[in-house]
């Protein structure tokens, strides 16, 4: 796919700083979204395209005794109706980490039922409305068996230890047990679920044995390794196509069983199929963030110094399935605390396993310190952000290592400048206004740097334009923008004159967009590629003897907005496009990646189609996070119980911002998530049928616009040159993180009550 | 009695961006599902398919509805606008689209034509007049990427822009 | 959704004798019936398109009070002056509903006839024991999730909550339905559960909603209506009141009050008890909130909607307190 319109140009400023990297350029995949011509993947229209629709369970634990299919098969339209003992067998594929598979075969629909909502029979028809009708003809008949329905219920036991999410340094039984001040709570969050705008679904087609899928996407090489293994054809015989993604917020990031359900149908019928999950199924067809519960102890001095935390965490995952929600990662490094300990269980519940939803593990983990440090400050009278600051945390207290840069204090301060902190009156049910008690709460968030690998190309054209093409992919994020500002500055260029190509696995390959490493992977890339692109554009026409500045003797030349020319300005000054008709070139091209020097073609599949080699965050001499600091006032109504958030300031440190136009946008939506989370959002699960009741967007509740007042976000990075080639760290994952507790912390400033089980609800409060 | 092995299809004349069309579907065929497995006007997104999001939101005869739970058949004779009736025919981009563009109002962009269309209609509807007004009145557009600031700021740039 | 026929009635009668046919279902802005039939709890034959009818969506008010015509839309109800002025908590009730798509399709008729928001109700697949829709198999309700369902008017068969707003404010001020010639209280055309919860409208087959009228009254005049719920906007309420108060000449003491409830009973709630206490008395906080408590007289719960016995006087109490304080 292509943007570029040059008519439609839009910035903030004129002076052409807003085409380099830093500038706030709109974005310039916006006109396409603006006018309805940006096609997502399901919206392909292809010649003998046929319907999917999935068939569910409706038991959580059992196995399936009969399907009766006569009447789905006889209705109007149906092609073919899938079952378990009709669909064609596939391999079981590797896992994210690329670990190698066993031996076996995989059916993505299931005879042996470990939840309610999973996938058993599929219908494909000439038409969506045939598929949704027939589907509900499908009757299946069930052998139940009593299901574990979450972490309360009695038969769900302690669970498995994660060995690896133990962290332990000190003696902090000891220390807590010696110290002046202790506090304990234990904080519950609930199931979330990730509710993109675009409900997952894809287009599947078969040319022989080459597969070509459209599907959003947030890893088109990963998700191309799976349908690979699947099938059993090369790697190179598939296709993912994801041009625009419509929200994937971790939940895009791996191919699921739909997917192999709708390739499977498009091998056996021979016609290309769409599968697209209803809304309700997508509350069941893939997993949302675990329920998880924590404890959190601390012991203090009548300073309010920390002397020791214990922290116990449990996340529920699948009955066959494995997922750990990191429970512990913000707890072991946003205090300096000489004794810790951390150690985490995993429950088997019958439910999908659960699934990456914005910064998992750090925002429910920063529910339970962020809370419990709340808690200690009013235990010891000191205002909550001075204990923060007496707790700060110098160095990284887990890896004993020095932070690449953390700008923490600075978002503290210019947080509550903003805010007007120091006007806070620091009694419970101090600050009111009629009916509404008033409060304000203060967290921080951090969110690891996490460093991966992306290649991409970059074409210098005939007509002077510069082409970037990555596998890579754009859900929002502002890749498209932010990479046509990449080498825009870096060749020299207007953006106008940058058409950035994303989303198909035939282009130059990229890991994961997922735990916000793209945008640093990427504008690492592109900018080596741009550069060596412009090396060779500059040594063509030194060297070149047709070039006119061949007879300059120059050592070097600049480029600018598209021009070529000496750096003292004297000799021949031409566009781009001229010189390259002068040497008779019709391009240049070059390629440029963020990979050791010496990888092989097998390191080179590994890191794109796993996330195994992906580089710790305290590799080496440094520890890289990101951080920021949430100041929000909330208004309960003292009747009602109904908590409203009224303010929010937020200060961040994401290092250096590619655009603080798309990263400002990004950091809000961070923080009205975290709203939604603090107030609003929970799977809730009849314990009766192990289902969950409210698996649609009018009962499971995201904020509306009502919700959300005006927020103010501050940039308080520094470049950080350990962290990326450019200098910044994340930004997608890491605004959601702390806003649960700080409105927490604000509710409890407000009413007198703490509430430690997410979402704040008004029955909680009245 | 009805046919068992063929649906029953019926013809439906329908105006939509000022073009006309013809299509032969069956009543259940939603406006939503005519407009983008039909006509290749894929510009109006299904979020949720049951009233719920509002990405789906066109204007029928100038009013904001969802064309999820509108039935094709239903607005035969009535003027359907699409997002891909809102610009220009040479293409440029209408005040809303614009001001969404200027103010970063979107973010994947899936929810934007229904934000745009809703927009539209607040405006012209005269519910544009305060934040707090447009926060109310553009709550049945749901954005998970989370710009509704943003949106309330194009809104409000918008809703100048068409009143001066 | 099943396949079904497709007619557009050009009259009234038409309608009416399209509809009486077995399987027949009215269809108006459809965000209710198309809703349903997608989630497979609607599975009609035929529907017939009421949308082209002429003449039925006018809005009259004048001084003996307001009729509004069954195609009449919700949002065009909602901004009409005289609603406005003259029946503020009709107005409130209408735009706080829904959103504002929502509100630009469905008929006042046929938001009478909206149906229950009951997750268990909306999904026959996985839960087929539902006596609202299909009579006698039981209620999946009852011992699940309960939070938003009713704690008054339940029965042993159905704890469904009405969902509706306008229908609230409606039968605060004693509207009628105009089923063509025939009218009927609207308290008296929402049905309690009992013993036959899938039976919720008095109103026949071959019927139709024409018409809703409001007589004009003082105390629709200064009303409103206080919604409360987890999300500010697009949502059911939790709990809601529909108040209106006429005072005698001294400005103090309550002459007519008007209490409904939503969001908390099995159909559109009349607090009758309220309005006996405190008519006559001299509007103070200590006795409204005294007073409000009668609202939830007998109202049972099923443990997690509990809350609602809790939140429904206080919103009727905030409610009246609110509507006392208008100029």
């Amino acid at each position: 796919m292509t943007i570029h319109d040059p008519r439609t140009r839009h910035g903030d400023a004129s002076d052409g700083a807003m085409d380099q990297v830093g500038g706030r350029l709109s974005r310039v995949d916006g006109p396409a979204k603006m006018t309805g011509a940006a096609k997502y993947a399901v919206e392909q229209q292809l010649d003998g395209l046929t319907y999917g629709v999935l068939v569910e369970s409706t038991i959580a634990s059992g196995k399936v005794r009969s399907i009766d299919i006569s009447a789905a098969e006889a209705a109007p339209g149906v092609l073919k109706v899938l079952t378990p003992d009709t669909i064609m067998s596939l391999r079981t594929a590797s896992d994210w980490f690329g670990t190698p598979p066993p031996d076996k075969p995989y059916c993505p629909l299931a005879r042996d039922i470990t939840f309610s909502g999973q996938h058993v029979a599929a219908i494909i028809a000439e038409t969506f409305e045939q598929a949704v009708a027939a589907a509900a003809m499908v009757k299946v008949s069930y052998d139940e068996t009593p299901a574990i329905t979450d972490l309360s219920d009695g038969k769900a036991g302690d669970g498995i230890p994660i060995d690896a999410m133990t962290k332990e340094w000190g003696d902090a039984q000891g220390a807590f047990a010696a110290a002046p001040v202790r506090i304990c709570g234990a904080y519950n969050t609930p199931r979330e679920y990730q509710a993109p705008m675009e409900p997952h679904g894809l287009i599947a087609r078969w040319e022989g044995d080459k597969l070509t899928v459209w599907e959003p996407s947030q890893w088109l090489d990963g998700m191309a390794r799976t349908y690979a293994e699947w099938f059993g054809v090369p790697f190179e015989n598939v296709r993912l196509v994801s041009p625009y993604i419509g929200g994937g917020f971790g939940s895009k990031a791996l191919a699921l069983g739909h997917g192999a359900v709708a390739a499977a149908a498009a091998k056996m019928l021979g016609r290309p199929v769409r599968v697209v999950m209803t809304r309700p199924q997508t509350f069941t067809g893939y997993g949302g963030r675990a329920a998880t519960r924590q404890t959190v102890t601390i012991g203090a001095d009548t300073n309010g110094i920390i002397q020791s935390i214990v922290h116990r965490g449990v996340n529920e995952t699948s009955i066959d399935g494995m997922w750990v929600e990191p429970l512990g990662v913000v707890t072991s490094i946003m205090y300096a605390t000489p004794n810790f300990s951390s150690k985490q269980n995993v429950v088997r519940v019958n439910s999908v396993v659960p699934g990456a939803m914005r910064a998992p593990g750090e925002n429910p983990s920063a529910f339970g310190i962020e809370s419990a440090i709340d808690e200690l400050s009013y235990e010891v009278g000191i205002d909550p952000l001075e204990i923060r600051l007496r707790n700060y945390a110098e160095q990284d207290p887990e890896a004993k290592k020095a932070w690449s840069t953390r700008q923490l204090r600075e978002a503290f301060a210019a947080g509550a400048e903003r805010f007007g902190w120091a006007r806070r009156t620091p009694e419970p049910r101090s600050m009111r206004d009629g009916n509404q008690l008033i409060g304000w709460g203060v967290a921080a968030g951090t969110y690891p740097v996490r460093r991966a690998y992306g290649e991409a190309v970059v074409r210098i054209l005939a007509d002077g334009s510069v082409e970037v093409e990555s596998s890579s992919i754009d859900m929002g994020q502002g890749t498209y923008t932010i990479l046509a500002q990449t080498a825009a500055e870096t060749v020299g260029v207007p953006a106008d004159d940058v058409v950035v190509k994303l989303g198909d696995s035939r282009f130059p390959r990229a890991g994961v967009a997922g735990g916000s490493r793209l945008a640093g992977v990427m504008t690492g890339a592109v900018y080596k590629a741009a550069t060596s692109a412009l090396d060779q554009l500059i040594g063509l026409a030194i060297s070149d003897p047709r070039s006119p500045f061949h007879t300059l003797q120059a050592n070097t030349l600049v480029v600018a907005n598209g021009r070529i020319g000496s750096p003292r300005g004297d000799g021949p000054d031409l566009s781009i496009a001229e010189l390259l008709a002068s040497v008779g070139r019709d391009h240049i091209e070059a390629t440029g990646d963020t990979m050791p020097a010496n990888s092989t073609a097998e390191d080179r599949y590994k890191n794109y189609t796993t996330i195994a080699t992906s580089v710790p965050h305290t590799e080496g001499d440094y520890s890289r996070h990101s951080w920021c600091a949430h100041f929000i006032e909330v208004r309960v109504d003292e009747d009602f119980g109904t908590v409203r958030v009224s303010r929010v300031v937020s200060a961040l440190d994401s290092g250096r911002l590619y655009n603080p136009k798309l990263a400002e946008s990004q950091w809000k939506g961070g923080i009205i998530m975290g709203i939604g989370q603090a107030l609003l959002e929970e799977g809730i699960v009849d314990r009766r049928h192990g289902r969950i009741v409210n698996n649609n967007l009018g009962d499971y509740l995201v904020p509306t616009n009502a919700d959300i007042p005006d927020i103010d976000v501050i940039s308080v990075g520094i470049p950080d040159l350990h962290s990326s080639v450019l200098g910044g760290k994340g930004v997608g994952e890491l605004a959601i993180v702390g806003v649960a507790p700080a409105i927490a912390n604000a509710v409890f400033h407000a009413t007198g009550k703490r509430i430690r089980d997410l979402p704040i609800t008004l029955e909680k409060l009245i | 009695m009805t046919d068992q092995t063929k649906s029953t299809t019926i013809p439906i004349h329908l105006t939509i961006n000022g073009h006309n069309h013809e299509l032969e579907v069956e009543p259940r065929v939603t406006l939503l599902d005519a407009l983008r497995d039909r006509l290749d006007l894929t510009g109006t997104k299904k979020g949720c398919d049951q009233g719920q999001c509002g990405a789906c939101t066109v204007h029928v005869d100038g009013q904001r509805v969802l064309s999820c739970l509108t039935l094709a058949a239903q607005v035969e004779g009535r003027e359907i606008t699409t997002i891909e009736g809102l610009a220009g025919e040479d293409g440029t981009l209408n005040a809303v689209q614009a001001a969404f563009l200027e103010q970063d109002a979107f973010q994947c962009g899936y929810c934007t034509p229904g934000q745009i269309m809703s927009a539209v209609a607040c405006i012209r509807e005269g519910h544009a007049g305060s934040d707090d007004e447009i926060r109310e009145y553009m709550a049945g557009n749901l954005c998970r990427c989370g710009a509704y600031p943003h949106i309330v700021a194009a809104v409000r740039q918008a809703a100048l822009e068409v009143a001066s | 959704m099943r396949d079904f026929s497709y007619v557009r009635a050009d009259t009234l009668d038409a309608a009416r004798q399209a509809s009486a046919l077995p399987g027949a279902m009215l269809l108006a802005g459809g965000t209710t019936l198309v809703d349903l039939a997608k989630c497979g709890v609607a599975e009609p034959d035929s529907l017939v398109d009421i949308t082209h009818l002429k003449g039925l969506d006018a809005i009259k008010v004048d001084g003996n009070g307001a009729m509004i015509g069954a195609l009449a839309k919700m949002s065009h109800v909602a901004d009409h002056a005289d609603i406005k002025s003259r029946f503020p908590a009709v107005s409130e009730a209408l735009w706080q509903a829904a959103s504002a798509q929502l509100r630009n399709m469905a008929t006042i008729g046929g938001n009478l006839m909206q149906r229950t928001r009951c997750p268990y109700f909306r999904d026959p697949a996985n839960f087929p024991a539902c006596n609202k829709r299909s009579p006698g198999s039981g209620c999946s309700a009852i011992g699940g999730v309960t939070r938003g369902h009713a704690v008054l008017g339940t029965s042993d068969a159905c704890i469904a909550t009405y969902p509706g707003d306008l229908a609230t404010a409606l039968v605060a001020f004693d509207a009628v339905v105009h089923l063509g010639e025939r009218q009927i209280a609207v308290d008296d055309f929402f049905l309690m559960p009992g013993a036959t919860p899938d039976r919720e409208h008095a109103i026949e087959p071959g019927e139709m909603i024409t018409a809703i009228s409001i007589p004009a009254s003082a105390s629709a005049r200064r009303s409103t209506y206080l919604k409360i719920r987890d999300r500010q906007s697009y949502e059911f309420a939790a709990a809601s009141a529909a108040v209106g108060i006429d005072f005698e000449d001294d400005g103090r003491t309550i002459r007519d009050l008007r209490v409904a409830l939503g969001g908390v009973a099995t159909k559109p709630w009349r607090a009758h008890a309220v309005e006996a206490a405190l008519k006559g008395k001299v509007l103070d906080e200590d006795s409204v909130r005294a007073a409000s408590l009668l609202a939830v007289e007998g109202a049972v719960d099923h443990g997690a909607n509990h809350y609602k016995i809790e939140l429904a006087p206080r919103v009727v109490a905030r409610a009246i307190l609110k509507t006392g304080a208008m100029a």
